[in-house]
């Protein structure tokens, strides 16, 4: 048995999107019947890398080799004529046409042929799919075997698979992983993008950890636990980027009411949650993307339906009230896009900070009054204008979030839910956001912060709650709150305090 | 999610036994409805817009629009009766007409593909210009005095069907059979399902874009030869508003607005019913007015129950792409 074949090469890859670098001296190989899970957090570079793969971005430097060859100008569809299919995390179907059409079409054989092999391919890998159905009416796992047969049909030898059992049940993914042992003892390479570190030791023959855009660990699957992984996932020495300015507190709230007590909240996509938030405390939900904790958000603040369980404001039930109902209770959103839920775009800073408060005034607006809350919270946030009639669009990220905190706060709200307040702000504007969330703890207001950035939730929470897939189980106090516990609690891993890393 | 199958698999079957229901309906009224002689004249008032109509749902499937035909069709019908009407040869005038037809579509599928422009509004400068052209083409006469012959051509009977019912009936099945089972005729849909999906399996998105507003052009040409022969002459205002009328066909026909979803039978058939409502009233002795209220109002119909079916199979997909990242009790391993 000579050298398994090789059969993707990258070297030296670097990508950077304007100034921001995405990657940079990524190497790696993968070779013949291996399974190479890459693990990474969120904007680590996973999704980035693979892109480069399949053709779908252009790597600034560095050069891919596919199957022995040279592969210089790569595009989704070269990359499927030498073999590299990408199963994407939301399947590319097309959702008005049957099974059969949807294999058949963009294939330039004849029809019967492919129809002919996608039988043969469906029944050695022991699915069951009819073929006459159309792909809306299919599961999403039924929907990903289909995109996998896509892949083989094409003769794939390189698969790339993105979060396959994010969406998956769990039989689902059960018969998810005995075709990738087929496929891998048929010789097809697989790189397995996931989460989910359980996964990793259960299908992968190497790992790859994947942090800021660098290959921080990798290697054969035996030489690595569950730690080594989590480690490696971890900032290198822990730096402390920020200052640490945050008085956080430790307190003893037995007897005190919670400003927001969740009991048994479930609805979709999250069940069995609950916590509480005291006043005056800064809570965060930890968590990875897509494990649950912007749809509990939104299902506090009345945008998604709740299907059982009790929400209580200040001892108030708020439970399946109106949007407008629970703003008016004093419960106030900052939502996680800016762009698509955040800002009025083309409307000023002044109407965009009032557009909440206006629903208090009579049949007219006040314009005085307005110019008046504008004002003062432009001077109290330090936002940078020259007019309030400053179109919000023209304002920098950090200043567009700093009106819309303004906006939340002219509610007077008692509770303050913050989804990724300074994803996508500069480094300075991220310093200004943490004073004015400080500030408002000191004034007795109390805040929900939800946020993929690691460091950004341990320094700032006085309590965390981990999301783990739609669960919530791990309560982490201000004592165990380290980087190494609320990493080990977003991936499901934490079981006790480990104070070896504080 | 097996009943939205067959509701997606019934929607031309809904269009037919809608077509069955009207005749069976005003033919119990005035039983003169139902005569042979009555069919094939609703057949034949029809053909414009089943022609219209199929040019349509080509663009429609991308899920595009295209305004432009009514200006296309004027256009092309008076270039087509001008060169008739002075002794010119009836395959130049045939020919002059396609090719503007062909052109106006290109222009359209070039503004949308490389201009970026959205194709509603494309195509509706387009009908503007077109229709302007045709006045300054016409110094803003009616092209009149078309020969006789011409006209003769639509009264001709071939197996005691009109001729051109003949061939329009077998042009739609053809264009059928292309667009379902050629490998290429697929392509359109695909575009219209998942614009996404259809760049990474190597379709040439753009170009089919394009392809569609030049057949839209071509049918509505053609649609304009048929209106020279079957009107005997061209006035200023030949097909105005006429884009409506056709985009209402299609969608009565089960094509959809969004894309991706559609036949040209279904829209052939929804043309036929658009006019068949229109003589139903003349049989039923109802004032001629009410004909726009009653196929507004089957518009309205039949878009809000499409909507209400897409809305819902979008909110239980999503429902379950959530629910099933929660993890389950006793899954972990």
């Amino acid at each position: 048995m000579g050298a398994p074949k090789n059969l993707v090469k990258l070297e030296n890859i670097r990508k950077s999107f304007n100034r921001n670098t995405v990657l940079e001296g990524i190497s790696l190989d993968l070779n013949e019947s291996e399974v190479i899970s890459i693990i990474g957090g969120n904007g680590s570079g996973k999704s980035t890398l693979m892109k480069i793969l399949t053709g779908i971005y252009k790597a600034d430097a560095g050069f891919i080799e596919i199957k022995g060859e040279k592969a210089d100008h790569l595009n989704p569809f070269a990359a499927h004529e030498r073999g590299v299919y990408l199963v994407p995390q939301e399947p590319l179907l097309f959702p008005n046409m049957t099974v059969e059409q949807n294999l058949t079409i963009g294939f330039s054989k004849d029809k019967n042929e492919v129809r002919e092999e996608s039988v043969k391919l469906i029944k050695e890998l022991g699915w069951n799919i009819d073929l006459n159905r159309f792909a809306a009416t299919l599961s999403i796992a039924e929907q990903q075997q289909l995109e996998i047969i896509k892949g083989l049909l094409r003769k794939s030898k390189v698969l790339i698979l993105d979060e396959p059992t994010s969406t998956l049940t769990f039989s689902e993914t059960e018969s998810l992983f005995k075709v990738i042992e087929q496929l891998k003892n048929s010789g097809v390479g697989i790189f397995y993008i996931t989460h989910r570190l359980d996964e990793v030791f259960q299908i992968s023959t190497h790992a790859v950890i994947l942090r800021d855009g660098k290959i921080t660990l990798k290697g054969r699957i035996e030489e690595f636990t569950k730690e080594i992984l989590i480690k490696g996932l971890l900032p290198a020495g822990n730096e402390h980027h920020y200052e640490d300015k945050f008085e956080r507190r430790r307190s003893n709230h037995e007897g005190e009411e919670p400003i927001l007590k969740v009991e048994n909240l479930v609805g979709d996509g999250f069940k069995n949650i609950s916590f509480e938030v005291y006043k005056g405390e800064v809570v965060g939900l930890a968590g990875l993307v897509g494990a649950g904790r912007t749809e509990i958000a939104e299902a506090i603040y009345g945008i998604n339906p709740i299907l059982s369980g009790k929400v209580y404001l200040d001892g108030k039930d708020i439970t399946k009230l109106s949007i407008n109902e629970t703003v008016d209770s004093g419960l106030a959103y900052i939502p996680e896009d800016r762009f698509l839920n955040g800002i009025f775009s083309i409307s000023s800073v002044r109407n965009n900070i009032t557009s909440q408060l206006i629903k208090r005034h009579g049949i007219f607006t006040k314009k005085k009054l307005e110019e008046q809350v504008a004002n003062q919270y432009i001077d109290r946030l330090r936002i940078k204008v020259s007019s309030q009639e400053d179109e919000i669009k023209s304002l920098s990220g950090g200043n567009q979030q700093k009106a819309v905190i303004a906006r939340a706060l002219s509610m007077n709200p008692k509770l303050i839910i913050m989804d990724e307040p300074t994803r996508g702000i500069d480094a300075a504007a991220r310093g200004d956001i943490y004073s004015i969330i400080t500030e408002l703890k000191s004034q007795g207001f109390s805040i929900l912060l939800i946020s993929s950035d690691l460091e950004e939730i341990e320094r700032i929470s006085d309590r965390i709650y981990a999301v783990y897939q739609g669960t919530c189980n791990v309560c982490l106090n201000l004592d165990e709150i380290n980087a190494v516990n609320v990493m080990k609690a977003a991936f499901g891993t934490f079981e006790g305090s480990d104070k070896g890393h504080g | 999610m097996a009943r939205i199958s067959t509701i997606i698999k019934q929607r031309e079957t809904r269009t037919l036994l809608f077509l069955i229901l009207l005749f069976v309906v005003v033919g119990f009224i005035n039983t003169d409805y139902l005569s042979l002689q009555n069919i094939d004249k609703s057949l034949k008032s029809s053909l414009l817009y089943i022609v219209l109509a199929v040019g349509m749902t080509f663009v429609l499937l991308t899920g595009n629009l295209d305004i432009s035909v009514g200006g296309t069709l004027g256009l092309s019908a008076a270039v087509c009766g001008t060169i008739l009407r002075d002794g010119g040869n009836i395959f130049l005038a045939v020919i002059a007409a396609l090719l503007i037809g062909a052109f106006i579509g290109l222009i359209n599928g070039f503004g949308v593909i490389k201009l970026k422009i959205s194709s509603f509004i494309m195509t509706l400068a387009l009908l503007s210009i077109t229709r302007v052209v045709q006045v300054l083409y016409t110094d803003g006469k009616w092209v009149e005095n078309i020969p006789a012959n011409v006209k003769e051509l639509s009264k001709i009977d071939i197996f005691g069907m009109n001729l051109l019912s003949f061939f329009v009936i077998v042009g739609v099945i053809f264009v059928q059979v292309y667009l379902s089972k050629s490998r290429k005729g697929r392509y359109y849909t695909a575009i219209g399902d998942n614009v996404d999906g259809a760049i990474s399996l190597g379709i040439p998105v753009n170009r089919y874009i394009a392809y569609s507003f030049v057949i839209s052009g071509i049918s509505a040409s053609l649609a304009g030869l048929i209106f020279v022969s079957q009107i005997g002459f061209v006035s200023t205002n030949a097909g105005a508003g006429i884009e409506l009328t056709v985009i209402a066909a299609c969608v009565l026909g089960g094509v959809s607005l969004i894309g991706g979803i559609g036949t040209v039978i279904g829209a052939a058939l929804g043309a036929i019913i658009l006019t068949s409502i229109n003589s139903a009233l003349v049989f039923m002795k109802v004032p001629a007015f009410w004909n726009d209220t009653i196929s507004g109002s089957l518009l309205i119909i039949i878009v809000v129950i499409d909507a209400l079916l897409v809305f819902h199979a979008n909110k239980k997909a999503k429902k379950v792409r959530l629910n099933a990242r929660v993890l389950q009790k006793g899954a972990q391993g």
